[in-house]
Parts: C-alpha cells; structure tokens; sequence
C-alpha cells in the first residue's frame, strides 16, 4: 500500500489487517525484533513440530495426570445465567465476584451476536472475610430498582462457593431486611465452578426454578394434558425451540417449554433494546408439575437434579432424547404421540422424507468419510448418530465434562453398530489429547465449535462448526439442528464444508457440478 | 429522540439527576461521585470524578476482575511463556483467544498466546489444596512444551482463599525445572477492577522477570522500549516500524508479541515509550527509579498525534533522530491527507460517545478529531483519578464523563444525547446497535486493526465510516411506521 | 411416617461431641430409631465407635482418588454400623492447607444427590468441627438441613465461650430459616457447680441444659474397645445417662432462636461462679518491676 514513492494522487485502498503485514517494512520489523526474542531458531521449532505429532510425544501427552490444554468446557453459573434468561422478566444475578459476570456475558455476547444481560454483586476482599450477606441484600435491592425484573435468579462463583455462602439464607434476609419485598421471587442454585461444567449448572438453575414454584403446590390430580420441554445448554435454542414448537404444534400437542431463551436470544433491530423479552412464565413453571411427561432434549444438561426433581417430586415420566437426525427425531416423535396418544401427521412425514431425500443426495460425500468430534456429551452423541446415518464412521470422540459412566455407555453402543466400531471415546480428555490422536491418525474432518480452529489448521482438515461456542463465524446459531429440518441444516453445513474442502485441494478436476 | 443539539451543561446535569433518580437513595450518592459534566472551556480542574473505588452491587458494572488485568492483559501476550490458569476452568475459558493480540511463532510450539492452560480445579483440589496439583502442572507444562521459556500461574479466585502457597511451589520448581515461573496474586476478588490485575502482575514482572539476566545484545544510545501495547490488531508492530524509521532501535516490546527474553531485558533500554499508561505505569516508575530509566508518555492514534509523539520522542534524542522524525512525518503526510480527503467529508461533524478502558477514553480522542468528529461523553471501566487528570486536556465540547458506568446509566445517556457513534465493548455492542446506534467496539477494535500509527488510522477512518454510513442503521424505522 | 429429624452437634474441639454423639446415636438406635450420622470434621472420628474402625474412608479421601465426587458410589462412603447405624465421614485436610468447610459442602451435596437421605431414617446427626469457623460448617445447618442444633458443652470458659459463639452463629440462619436452638448437652468435666453453670448459661440463651453427662471412665474404656458404653456395658450406669439424653431429645419440643450474649455478660457469669477471677484494674499494664 504504501511505498516509497507514494503520491497522494493515487487512489486509496484500505487493506485489510491480514494482509498488511505482509509488506516488506513489516517483514524487516518482524526480522528485527526476533533479535531480540532470544528464540530456539527455526530449526529447533520445525523439530519440536514434528516431534508434537509422534507417537512417544503422544505417549506423554495421555500420560498427563494434572495438566490440562485446550478443554472443551466451560463453568457451571454460565449455564445457571443461561437457564434464567429463558424465564419470563428473569434477571441473571450472579452472587460473587464481579469479573465472572463480565466473562460470561462477553461470552453469550460473542456466541449469539446478542445483548447478555446479568448483574453480579460485586462481591470484593472484604466478602471473602465477612461472606456475601451484605453484598447479597444491597445487590438484590439495586437490580430491582433499575432493571425492574419480574424475578431475580441467582446462581453462584466459585468465591462465594468456596467462603460457603448459603444462597437461601442470604436471600432470605434481605427479603427479612426489606431489601426486596417477601413476595418477590428469586430462585436459585449454587453453581459451584469446581465442580462439573456449564450443563451442570443448567442441571442445577433448571431445578432451582422448577422447584422454587412448585415446592409449595400439591400435584394437581389430574394433569394437564401438556408435556414439558426442557432444551437444555443448547447453542442453537434460538432456532431449536421454534423447530420443537412447530413440530408438536404440527400434532397438536400442547406443551410448556422450561427455559425458552428463543425471544430474549433473537430480538430485533428496531430503535428499542429490550431487555425481556419471551420466556417462560411463572404460571407457566407453576403447572408444569402437572404436565404428562418432560421431555429433556439435551440429556446431559439434566442428569442429576432436574432427573430427580421431575421423577421423585414431581412423579413425572422423564423422557431423555434428543431429536437430532432422522431416528432421534423419529424416535422422540413417536414418543410424544405415545404420551399424549396424538398421531404424528402426514405433514411431518413429509418433513422427514425431505429430509431423507436430502441425505440421499449428499450422501456419497459423506458415506465412509472418518471423523473427529469433541463437544458437550449429549450433542457429541446425537452428532455421532446422525453422521453414522449418512455412513460416516466416528474416529475420535473427545469430551471434556462428561463422567466415565457415559463415556463407557457410548463406546460399548460404538463398538456394537456397523459404523462405529473404529471409534475411541475419551471421556474427561481436551483438546491437546485430540491432536495427538488426530496426528496418530487423520480423519476427513473436525467436528466441534470454535475451539477447533487451531486445531484443524494444525491437522490440515476442514472443521465443520456445530457446538458452542461458535465465535468466528456469522448466524449458525439461528439455524435449528433439532427434527427433521435441522438435519437438512446439519447436512448442509457437512457437506458443504466438506466440498469447500474437495475444491480447495483439486487440481485439474475444478467440477462444476457435485 | 432529540435533534443532533450538544447539551449544554445545566442540560447534561439535569440528565444525570434524571437518570440517578431511578437508583435506591445510597447507591445513588455513590454513583453522583462517579458522574461529571465538563463544560466546554472549562479550566482543567483535576479529576472531577471519584475512581478506582468497589462498584455497587447489582447495578450491572461493565468492569472485570483482577485476573482479566494479569492474565487478559499483561501476561497472556507474552507469547512463550505457558500461562496457567489456576483454579476452575471457566476463567481460562473464557479468556481463551478473545482479545486479539496478535504473535508471530508456532502455536504449541513456541508460541502459547492462543491456548488455554489450565490446572481445572475439582472440589478435590479445593478442599486438600492445590499446591501439590501445580507442581505436576509444573513438570508437565515442561514435558508438553519443551520450547517454553517460562510459566505464569495467573490465580484465580480460590485460590487465595483456600490459601495455597504459589511462591513457595513456583521458587521450587523454578530451580528444578530451570526456567522462570512467576506466581500472580491476581484472584478475581481482590481489587474492584481488571486494574488491580495490571499492579499485581506488573509487581510480578519486578520481582520475578525484571533483570534476571542480562541481554547479549550490545548497547546503543537509540535503544528504546515499548511498554504497553497489547498488539491488538497488529497495533504494536505498526508502531514499531515508525521508531525504527525514526532510527531507534526496540529492544523489547511488551507485551503484544513479546518474548520473556524482551521483558527481562527491559531494564537495558535507555528510554521506555509508554502507550497505555494505566496498565504498565507501575513498572516504568520502577525502572526510573531503579535503573534511572526516564519514560514517556506517547499516542499513536491518528497522525495529528502520531506527529506530536513522534516529534517528543525524537527530542530526547540527538538531531539526527530528529531530522529523521521530521522526514518520516513528511513522508506519511500526504497519505494520511489522502485518508482525510476521502473520510472526512463523510465524517465531519459527527458526534461521538466512548465508553473504554485502559488508554483508550483520552487517547483516541485526537484521531477522531483529525477526521472531523467531536466527543460527547467519555469514561473509564477502571481508570483511576490521574487517567481523569490526563483526560481533561483533551476535552473540547461540553463532555458528560463517567465512570465505572452501569448498563442502564449508559444506555440513558446514549439516547439523549443521541450520538452518531459509540465506541465502546462486546458488552455494549448489541444493546446499543438495537437501538439503532453506530457502534464500535474499541477494545477488540471489531475484529479490525492494527489502528495504531500511519499504518492503522486508514483502517480507523474506514472502520469509523463503515459504521457511522451503514445503510442498515438507516433502516431501523420500519416504512410504514410513523 | 414422621419426617426425618436433623440434627447438628457442635461444640468447642476436645469437648467430646464425637464421643458424645456417637453414644447418643446408640441410645436412639437402641430405642428402635433408625439413623444416620455424618461426620463433619476433617480428622474423621465421627463414626469408628458406631462402626469399630479405626477411621473410615471419607467422601474427599475416596473423591480424590477417584478424580471427582461424581465418580463415586453411595455405598463406597456410606457403612453400616451398630444396630443400623449408617455412617459417613466427610472428610477433609491435613490443618493448614485447603479448604476444611468446603469439604462438608461437596460431602453433604454428595449424599442429598446419591439419595442418602431415604425417607425411613428418623434422625440425622452432623457432627460438625469445633467452631462455625467459615460458611462450610454453617452448611448441616442451611434449609432443609439440621433444623436442631444441640451445642456440648463444660464448665469451662472456652467451652462456654465457643457455645455462645456458636450461638451467634444460628441466629443469623434462624433470621430466615427454621434452625432452631434445641439446648445445651454438658458433657462434665468435673468443675465446680457445673450444673447450675450450664443450665445459668442455657437461660441467658434463652434455651434449655437438656442433660447433664456426668464423667466415667468407662466412656474410655470403650472408647479403646472403638465401642459405644451402650454397645460394651449396656448396664452400666453410664449407658443410661446417654438412655435419658436419648429419650430427652426424642421428647424434646423447646427449639428456640437463641439470645446470645456478649462478652461482658459472659464474663460477670463466670465470675458470678467463681470461674474467672473477678479482675483487680489496679494491676493492668503494670510490668514486675513496677509492681515490686
């Protein structure tokens, strides 16, 4: 852009920050710091590249007993603050530190594209001695006067967990002290960050609300005629939770959806920033004690308390499975009418045989190709499903917070289907792990969310972007990939990238037509 | 929405109260301290502002905490070094490959800005402590990244409150591992900003980085240091380039794109250019006082600036530097006329809010006032009464200033005074651009950059353009809608 | 079925809460009660009396082998004991380093997740570190937790000062929740008018001495055996006092939130009863010399 002999009658170009380092002042700058970066030298770097992707380097890498690189994982009150903001006037709060309410909302921020709204109570050195009483009274208090919530839900950093603060007396008081008024409601959950990861907290928020408005009321007799639906840490929410209504609006089921982040997670450009928007309802919550069944679509987001709450307390019928690819969704269909005994109509057949009919197209593409995947238990599973449809094998399966007992579970289900038997799951494994398993043995492609850029660049394959979060590419989150037009989305994405991939590496055989 | 009118200062004034009444009757004495109308004119009168103090709880505070400040900004650039988070994972996490300062080397190999490295704390390591946990960390980190040049261990809150001995285990492990490892005190609950954070790992580089050893390189009179630029964007090596035209040498840089070796070898530098005062001050006041190191101050946001920063530094120097200043000054000039000619009639006149950290509330004034604009309001997430001192100067209009602003106090004042633009964080992006404002993000700069020196204000006119004269905001009204 | 009752035993360290909790939970058994004790204390010596073991296995111990507390079973924490008694230890660390109270925490989470807590038990008993130290060992007394404390105690002044602390400390959890103060079990230690002491200090409280514990050495005796008295001489004498302290909780109504008291009022009680020296202002900051 800019040489030597530059004039101003030339025309301007703006080059973008990629290639502007490219120019040779930039080059020689680059050469003159190295001077001073008392590096190894190039060569010691290409050897210690190599030697990252052996087998003892390997050897080392799954030796690692306290270390961890690059997981898959984030904390529990990021979940917790995910399932309040799918209730109706529901302000986050976050009892503890400050700066954790700053990452997580940085965090959605980046994910969604979207406005993440929490409060933290700002809980400082003084807390760490005293607790976070005071902090709990006069932060409950500010929120309601300037945000005017209908309901505050409160989860927990890992300060407050560690000091021991107890979430139901501190609320208590302050409702005690006048801070709040008695009436207004405020669940919650401790979310403790050292203990499982951010489905955990969903687990626990999720509960915190179904039992905070249904401990007091007595199951109603008969029920009402509704099933529940609870999405889950579901990166895509925006896009799935219309896809779930549409499909049992489609059969006339009537239902409640426990956490609909759909509207607060998807509002428009229109002069006015809304800070509530959609969700569910307290009446709505309420009743749901009542309902027929819950349905968990994300499994591994309610595996512990919110499992219990709805069987023990609620004696309700729990129904996990998500409707990911053409079975998963069959299968969660045909429960659904089994519960409510509604027919599954002709529309949605027809949804499926589209679906199908899309499959069939790609599916030479797809069919034999290996693959790498890493993510969140449950999506990690329903994935690896929908992939061995199109006849796609699984390669590797790196999840970072998922319990022994499910890794077990899944690869005794791998070894005993037709396309799984070469998949290794590791359980509790990161990031680092999978790139030495992927240098050990190439796979076709990366399944994962952002996280793996780095390493797909590293291995050489293409990555296909599902899961969460997704920060470096635009909108994928307002795309479902539940039911039978989520798989048309899945397939698109797989398939696309994996031809994006073909023309890249072709030489002679630029095809137009795939 | 009212007309594109400034306020007057009775006006502004009469807004903040407007704005405070909504807050419960403490909070709201706390927060008057914080807000400040300067009037157009007005004599300089220090900081006008309290700052640096505990924001209130549950008002939606835009600040972070002290490990953001250690290991979001002064410690994660240096690039071979391993960064530890130490505690929960979720930290880490979120901090992972989120602020864009760019580094040149092999990631994994000897280049660890783009990875998260974490001790990922179980209630295991809570309740027996995790002293024993670093160690193997310690010894794996060596195995894993042979190539390293040294560790950090950036804590995060449990640890000091489970109180772990991270010195005792980092001076041992140090010896047996041959390579410098530097604990930071920066738990997330100490201090009542990201500011906290820069202090503590600025005192972790003087106690245990700082002339540990001495460079090979041989001296010069022209040898310079760039302390406090983060290399956002490209933002440091496009500075870089102008003190090496001007005839300086750089002899470490930190800490975007730094070595540890740059770091620890600061202290042979005979002048330390300081950009972002807020966050490195500490240090430089050190290397003055220790190493009889003089520092500066110096703002490369657009050429206006660039050329005052670039003409003072020269002046420490001999004439032939000086002559060579005047030269490259002369030489970038009509290119940056080229910039003005084509943006500034696009962008005269246009009204602008930022709302930052760091340097950036002052600092980025001059380049949006070498393209035409004025700013309305400006405010600092966790600046402390000498950034206010230094801010002061730069304020031409009647300026609404802010400190520590919550959500709501912000998004109140940006739909009165109704600017053309915000420039400010991810945080306030998508609130603000619903309600059809222009908006920029001045930390990441947008995923754009370098904006620093000649190199970058190109790029800044066209950001600020592509912006302010987007047709999308021109269509937040539906038609049909009155 | 009557609801489970809760209760937490607190009391100054060395006091013999342990001993005496353990005794009492053979009382209560004895009486056909089904219970459940956790141990809520890092040295873990809650329960070998009940289960004749030197020290059990504890949540933490067994979570950091196993890598985290969801890779554990309810039966690898959780034993049997003397007449049904199920036993389960915390656990936590060595003193000085780590985290003692979040310990109790993950434990008692643990058990309520692994449904420990089936609806048959009628008693629960925490028995909880010396003091209310941090929020950790305020955990067996948060909601839906212990809603009984019964702090032990002697006639000495620590002891009375830590009860009166531990006083403190519900009051602030009885603000919004249902703990109550159930009384004072003195544990003797064979002070002069240790009675009138503990049931003076129990009235300040505005609770109860709900039994006088009275010294045997038979109590050591079986403690070397790791037996309960009721379990190794189920006539002696010494097995009925725990009996009547067994009985006298089963029939206990009086939970109050306590009135604690401060310093001075402590101080005028114990002089009142010659335990503290009434103090001589004349000789304060007064160095030997001067004194001489």
């Amino acid at each position: 852009m800019l040489d030597e002999n530059k004039t101003s009658g030339e025309t301007l170009v703006v080059e973008d920050h990629n290639q502007i380092f490219s120019q040779p002042v930039f080059v020689e700058t680059f050469k003159n710091k190295a001077a001073f970066e008392c590096g190894e030298g190039a060569e010691a770097v290409a050897k210690q590249l190599d030697y990252s992707k052996s087998a003892e380097y390997k050897e080392k890498n799954f030796a690692r007993s306290a270390l961890t690189i690059n997981p898959a994982k984030a904390c529990q009150p990021l979940g917790a603050i995910l399932v309040a903001s799918g209730f109706k006037g529901c302000l986050p709060y976050v009892h503890g530190s400050q700066g954790c309410v700053s990452y997580f909302r940085s965090h959605f921020n980046r994910h969604f594209k979207e406005p993440f709204s929490a409060v933290s109570d700002s809980m400082t050195e003084d807390a760490a001695v005293f607790g976070g009483n005071k902090n709990m009274a006069e932060g409950l208090k500010n929120a309601l006067a300037l945000y005017k919530p209908e309901m505050i839900a409160v989860s927990t950093t890992c300060m407050a967990e560690v000091i021991g603060d107890d979430l139901n007396a501190f609320i208590g008081n302050a409702k005690k002290d006048g801070a709040i008024p008695t009436e207004f409601p405020v669940p919650y959950a401790h979310t403790p960050s050292f203990v499982g990861s951010h489905v955990t907290g969903y687990d626990q928020m999720m509960r915190g609300f179904m039992f905070y408005f249904t401990k007091d009321n007595a199951k109603a007799a008969k029920d009402n005629g509704k099933i529940n639906l609870i999405p889950g840490f579901d990166p895509f929410t925006v896009a799935n939770i219309p896809a779930m209504k549409d499909m049992l609006s489609q059969m006339g089921v009537e239902y409640t959806v426990l956490g609909d982040n759909s509207e607060i997670l998807n509002t428009p450009m229109d002069g006015h920033y809304q800070m509530y928007a959609g969700g569910t309802t307290i009446a709505e919550v309420t009743d749901a004690k009542n309902a027929k069944a819950t349905f968990t679509l994300l499994p591994d987001s309610t595996s512990k308390v919110t499992a219990s709450c709805v069987k023990d307390d609620w004696e309700q019928e729990f129904v996990e499975l998500t409707p990911m690819g053409i079975s998963g969704t069959d299968q969660f269909l045909m429960k659904v009418s089994e519960i409510t005994g509604k027919e599954i109509p002709d529309s949605l057949a027809k949804e499926r045989g589209q679906a199908l009919d899309a499959m069939a197209d790609s599916n030479y593409y797809l069919h034999g190709k290996r693959f790498s995947i890493f993510g969140d238990p449950s999506y990690v599973e329903a994935l690896v499903d929908f992939y061995m449809e199109l006849g796609a094998e699984p390669l590797h399966i790196v999840v970072s917070n998922s319990t022994k007992k499910w890794g077990r579970a899944l690869q005794k289900k791998l070894d005993a289907s037709e396309f799984g038997k070469q998949a290794q799951v590791h359980h509790g494994a990161d990031l680092w792990h999978l790139r030495s398993l992927m240098f050990e043995e190439k796979p076709d492609f990366l399944v994962g969310s952002t996280y793996g850029k780095q390493l797909a660049l590293d291995v050489g394959v293409p990555l296909v972007r599902i899961g969460f979060p997704i920060f470096d590419r635009h909108h994928l989150h307002r795309y479902s990939t539940f039911g039978y037009k989520g798989v048309i989305n899945l397939l698109t994405w797989t398939v696309n990238t994996l031809l994006d991939d073909l023309d890249r590496k072709a030489t002679f055989n630029n095809d137009f037509v795939r | 929405m009212n007309a594109n009118k400034n306020l007057t200062k009775a006006e502004a004034q009469d807004l903040i109260s407007e704005v405070l009444a909504a807050y419960p009757a403490e909070a709201k004495a706390d927060r008057e301290k914080h807000l400040y109308v300067k009037e157009a004119g007005e004599e300089s009168t220090g900081s006008c502002v309290t700052a640096n103090r505990k924001s209130l709880p549950g008002v939606m505070t835009i600040r972070g905490c002290a490990y953001a400040g250690s290991k979001g900004v002064v410690f994660g650039p240096i690039k071979d070094m391993v960064h530890i988070s130490h505690g929960p994972v979720g930290c880490g996490q979120y901090s992972w490959g989120t602020r864009r300062n760019y580094a040149m080397g092999t990631p994994g190999i000897d280049n660890f800005v783009v990875m998260q490295v974490t001790s990922d704390f179980q209630e295991r390591d809570i309740v027996f402590g995790g002293d024993k946990k670093l160690e193997q960390i310690l010894i794996e980190i060596k195995e894993m990244f042979p190539l390293a040049k040294g560790i950090s261990i950036q804590s995060e809150c449990p640890v000091g409150l489970i109180g772990d001995d991270i010195e005792a285990v980092s001076k041992k492990m140090s010896a047996e591992l041959g390579m410098p490892i530097v604990p930071v005190r920066c738990e997330g609950f100490r201090g009542v900003s990201q500011s906290l954070g820069h202090h503590l790992a600025n005192d972790a580089v003087r106690d245990w980085v700082l002339g540990k050893t001495d460079p090979e390189f041989e001296p010069t009179d022209y040898d310079v240091a760039i302390i406090g630029d983060y290399n956002i964007g490209g933002d440091a090596w496009a500075s870089r380039i102008l003190l090496e035209e001007i005839g300086l040498r750089v002899v470490s840089q930190w800490s975007g794109d730094a070595s540890i070796a740059e770091v620890t070898h600061s202290h042979r530098a005979k002048l330390n250019l300081i950009h972002c005062y807020r966050s490195m001050n500490y240090i430089c006041r050190y290397m003055e006082e220790k190493y009889q190191i003089p520092w500066m101050e110096y703002n490369f946001f657009g050429p206006t600036k660039i050329e005052k920063s670039l003409t003072e530094i020269a002046s420490k120097f001999d004439q032939s530097i000086q002559d060579k200043a005047a030269q490259v000054i002369a030489k970038y000039k009509p290119w940056m006329d080229q910039v003005n000619a084509r943006f500034r009639p696009r962008l005269e006149g246009k009204r602008v809010m930022l709302y930052v950290g760091g340097l950036r509330p002052r600092h980025v004034i001059g380049a949006y006032e070498d393209l035409g604009m004025e700013i309305l309001g400006t405010g600092y997430e966790f600046g402390h009464n000498d950034d206010y001192q230094r801010t002061m100067d730069h304020l031409k209009n009647t300026t609404l200033i802010y400190d520590d602003v919550t959500s709501f106090e912000l998004e109140a004042f940006v739909k009165k005074i109704n600017p053309d633009l915000v420039g400010s964080g991810i945080k306030e992006k998508y609130t603000l651009q619903k309600m059809g404002f222009p908006f920029r993000q001045l930390h990441s700069w947008d995923y754009s950059g370098p904006y620093h020196g000649y190199h970058g204000y190109p790029i800044f006119a066209r950001d600020m353009d592509m912006a302010i004269n987007a047709p999308v905001f021109g269509k937040v009204k539906a038609p049909w809608k009155s | 079925m009557a609801k489970t009752r809760q209760c937490a035993i607190y009391g100054k360290g060395g006091i013999g809460k342990s001993t005496t909790t353990q005794n009492l939970v053979a009382g209560l058994a004895e009486l056909g009660n089904k219970v459940m004790i956790i141990g809520c204390d890092p040295k873990a010596d809650s329960t070998r009396l009940i289960l004749h073991a030197k020290a059990q296995n504890t949540v933490m111990q067994l979570a950091a082998e196993a890598g985290s507390v969801e890779d554990l079973e309810l039966e690898d924490v959780m034993l049997t004991g003397y007449r049904g008694i199920k036993c389960t230890e915390a656990g936590g660390p060595e003193p000085g380093v780590g985290c003692a109270g979040r310990g109790v925490i993950t434990a008692i989470n643990f058990l309520e997740e692994e449904g420990a807590y089936t609806p048959d038990l009628d008693f629960v008993f925490y028995d909880v570190l010396g003091d209310v130290v941090c929020g950790g060992f305020a955990m067996p007394i948060r909601e839906n937790k212990a809603q009984e404390i019964y702090i032990v105690v002697s006639g000495e002044m620590m002891a009375m000062y830590a009860a009166n602390n531990i006083a403190k400390g519900i009051v602030k959890y009885a603000k919004s929740g249902a703990v109550r103060l159930a009384g004072l079990i003195c544990n003797s230690r064979n002070t002069d008018r240790e009675d009138e002491l503990i049931i003076a200090l129990a009235e300040r409280l505005g609770t109860q001495m709900i039994h006088f514990v009275p010294r045997d050495n038979v109590v050591q005796r079986a403690e070397i055996r790791r037996m309960t008295v009721i379990e190794y001489d189920p006539a002696h004498k010494q097995a009925e006092e725990y009996r009547t302290l067994a009985r006298k909780i089963v029939a206990n109504e009086k939970k109050v939130v306590p009135t604690p008291i401060t310093m001075e009022e402590l101080e005028e009680l114990l002089m009142e009863f010659g335990i503290m020296e009434v103090e001589d202002e004349s000789i304060i900051g007064k160095t030997a010399v001067q004194e001489a």
